[in-house]
């Protein structure tokens, strides 16, 4: 997976346009500095476009991009080559490969000519992307030519690369468009560079597991410093985790709808048997007693080889203790933290960063669509906390996990809050378990694939036997996600 | 077959997962009577200089070199693997026992630190730190025994900061940003740095499969 820092140039500055209006350009300074500052280690592809030559129709930033090819990268240019003059211009200014727009879907003449004339290795076809459909024109209009028609052409030019944008994609909110190159992947062997909305390093991951991605152009993030190029790990076969999760009240697991409405669902130890004999890769158990049922713990962790992960009431280091020696690997804090966070710093000291997990209830607060407050008291009481911030606070304080339960979706089966999920997934680096929602076996994907989750957790699906643990396996598996 | 009861919390977990795996135990702090033993498992979580403090003070550290120099199986798992080894780098540099060459680094890299979850093995493994001769393609080690009827990719379940890497002895190794050592073998001493007592049926099969040993 090549990583492919991008920068847009203005009048020899590195700028981010908003809704590519050229009079809100926002200026991050020279090139060179931006580069640097960025840490590009050498070697690597970088993605430049010249706004003002996507303008006026001529190359404008040659002097740049000659002192960038300096440099140990490759750099790709684009912005208006709308000529095999344009494409020789650039190339003499040390350009390795050029980026040219619409010319694929509107222009394939000139496409084929510039292939001829430089080679297909130097040419890196735009594909722009809207609900299925090539947009082409700064995207102002929809192309008359299919997906299939382009691709099919790109690869009868034996172009082995396109860099392939959705643009209905809102970046930072959702993430890269995983579908659109998902369903590449059966009409093309075009190696794909996915632009747009790369936003964190779950999202490069999740692109390296598709296949057919070979690498992704990353802007904002890097220039924002969300994103850094050395956070972003080289493995991505290390298996996700599903873990069934069991409410417990009175010694018996109970299901209810957004912690209201609880009916029972069965005898504790028979559903923790059942679900590793499944492939259950851990196990949590909440007790929503909040009573932190010894007994019952001690009966389930004598029965099951894989850990466990409990939590409900705790509230004091001792109580900590207790389940431990009870049996569990790992416990879940909660409302005691959110109302005394050194908790968790003295919990993480006492027993270890990985026995310390976050558990973080959180509700959409309605002052923005990417609020989220922190609740207490499993859910019922809306604490004025940001949920993102505690998740990172937690983090700081030695959480080695974070169980991240959408109040909103909990119990609801219509998928897990994957905003959410992307929200805190972007801004810690320890593993986010995502709760709440799971209803069909593509949420299980999602929560992972766009979420950014490191392990997905369902409770009433799996009791009500609607998936089990194997189905969600099998199809994260399917869709290219490592499981055990 | 002898557990040292070490001070942590996970001893009843392994003792539970042994049983299983069918072993009659002995689960003791009696440095007289592990010296005397065949097989012995050492167990360990937290950290490695507390680990090989308490093992000093108990004169357990001994008892281990003795029983293995007359020829005892052992078995070390997560930090007992750990301490297998020279030294370890957490917190300054503290001896282990020696009984495998090699260091114990703490990870570096992109991945969260510690490692908890899942992570699948590579068996089969030849010396990762030493490059075949020139022509000659990387000769396979044939599996170590306690990895009997596992298969190459199974999945076993680690909590770590510190790990081995590329070491002579090394029978498995898994990848966390960078491969690492996942099991040991030098004669009749084993270790292994996940926690098969929570590795399901595969890890309770490695714990047949040292119980097998003779």
């Amino acid at each position: 997976m090549q990583l492919i820092p991008s920068l847009d140039l203005l009048n020899g500055r590195v700028v981010r346009l908003t809704h590519g209006d050229f009079d809100t350009a926002r200026v991050y300074g020279d090139p060179e500095a931006v580069l640097d500052a960025l840490q590009v280690p050498s070697g690597a592809r970088l993605h430049v476009v010249d706004l003002e030559a996507s303008r006026s129709g001529r190359p404008i930033e040659t002097g740049i991009v000659r002192r960038l090819a300096r440099r140990d990268l490759v750099v790709q240019v684009g912005g208006g080559i709308r000529s095999v003059d344009d494409a020789r211009r650039w190339l003499d200014c040390g350009a390795g490969r050029l980026v040219v727009g619409t010319v694929a879907a509107n222009a394939p003449e000139l496409l084929a000519s510039l292939v001829e004339t430089f080679g297909p290795e130097r040419i890196v076809p735009a594909v722009d992307v809207r609900d299925g459909v090539i947009r082409v024109d700064g995207w102002s209009r929809a192309s008359s030519a299919s997906l299939r028609d382009v691709f099919a052409r790109l690869e009868e030019l034996q172009l082995p690369e396109a860099l392939v944008t959705d643009i209905a994609r809102d970046g930072a909110l959702r993430g890269p468009s995983f579908s659109l190159y998902r369903s590449l992947r059966a009409l093309t062997t075009v190696r794909l560079i996915a632009s747009g909305g790369v936003s964190t390093r779950g999202d490069i991951i999740s692109l390296s597991r598709l296949g057919n991605v070979s690498g992704c152009v990353i802007g904002k993030a890097l220039l924002e410093g969300r994103l850094r190029l050395s956070d972003v790990p080289l493995s991505n076969s290390i298996p996700e985790r599903v873990i069934p999760c069991l409410d417990v009240r009175g010694g018996r697991v109970v299901k209810g709808v957004s912690f209201e409405n609880i009916r029972d669902a069965g005898d504790p130890v028979e559903c923790a048997m059942r679900y590793e004999a499944e492939g259950a890769d851990e196990l949590v158990i909440l007790d929503i007693d909040r009573g932190t049922d010894r007994d019952t713990i001690r009966r389930v962790a004598e029965s099951i080889f894989i850990p466990l992960t409990v939590g409900g009431g705790v509230r004091t280091l001792e109580d900590f203790r207790t389940l431990l020696r009870a049996g569990a690997d790992r416990v879940a804090i909660n409302t005691a933290a959110l109302l005394r966070p050194e908790l968790i710093r003295e919990c993480a000291e006492e027993f270890g960063v990985q026995a310390v997990v976050l558990s973080c209830d959180a509700r959409r607060s309605g002052f923005s669509p990417t609020s989220w407050s922190a609740t207490i008291h499993s859910g019922r009481e809306v604490t004025n906390v940001d949920a993102v911030a505690w998740c990172r606070r937690a983090e700081e304080l030695g959480a080695g996990e974070i169980l991240l339960t959408s109040v909103d979706r909990d119990g609801t089966n219509s998928g897990f809050d994957v905003e959410l999920l992307r929200a805190v997934s972007g801004a810690v680096k320890i593993g986010v378990i995502a709760s709440g929602g799971a209803g069909r076996v593509e949420d299980f994907r999602d929560a992972i694939e766009s979420g950014g989750a490191r392990a997905v957790l369902a409770a009433s699906l799996f009791h009500d036997r609607v998936l089990t643990v194997a189905d969600v396996k099998r199809h994260l598996a399917a869709e290219g996600i490592p499981v055990r | 077959m002898i557990l040292v009861d070490s001070p942590v919390a996970n001893v009843a977990n392994i003792a539970r997962a042994l049983r299983a795996a069918g072993a009659t135990l002995d689960v003791t702090r009696d440095a007289a009577a592990i010296a005397r033993a065949s097989k012995i498992v050492l167990p360990g979580v937290g950290s490695f200089a507390a680990a090989m403090t308490w093992l000093r003070e108990t004169r357990i550290d001994a008892a281990v070199t003795e029983a293995v120099a007359s020829g005892a199986f052992l078995l070390g798992i997560c930090v007992g693997h750990q301490l297998l080894f020279d030294f370890s780098e957490e917190m300054g540099t503290t001896r282990g026992l020696g009984l495998v060459h090699g260091a114990v680094r703490r990870y570096e890299g992109a991945l969260p630190v510690p490692q908890i979850g899942w992570n699948k093995l590579r068996l089969n493994v030849g010396r990762a730190s030493a490059r075949p001769p020139r022509g000659r393609r990387a000769e396979a080690r044939p599996t170590s025994p306690l990895f009997e009827g596992i298969e190459d990719g199974e999945a076993f379940y680690f909590v770590n900061s510190y790990a081995a890497r590329g070491v002579a002895s090394e029978v498995a190794t898994a990848d966390y940003d960078g491969p690492f050592t996942a099991a040991v073998q030098q004669e009749r001493v084993f270790g292994v740095q996940f926690h098969p007592e929570k590795s399901s049926a595969a890890g309770l099969r490695v714990l047949r499969n040292f119980v097998a040993c003779n």
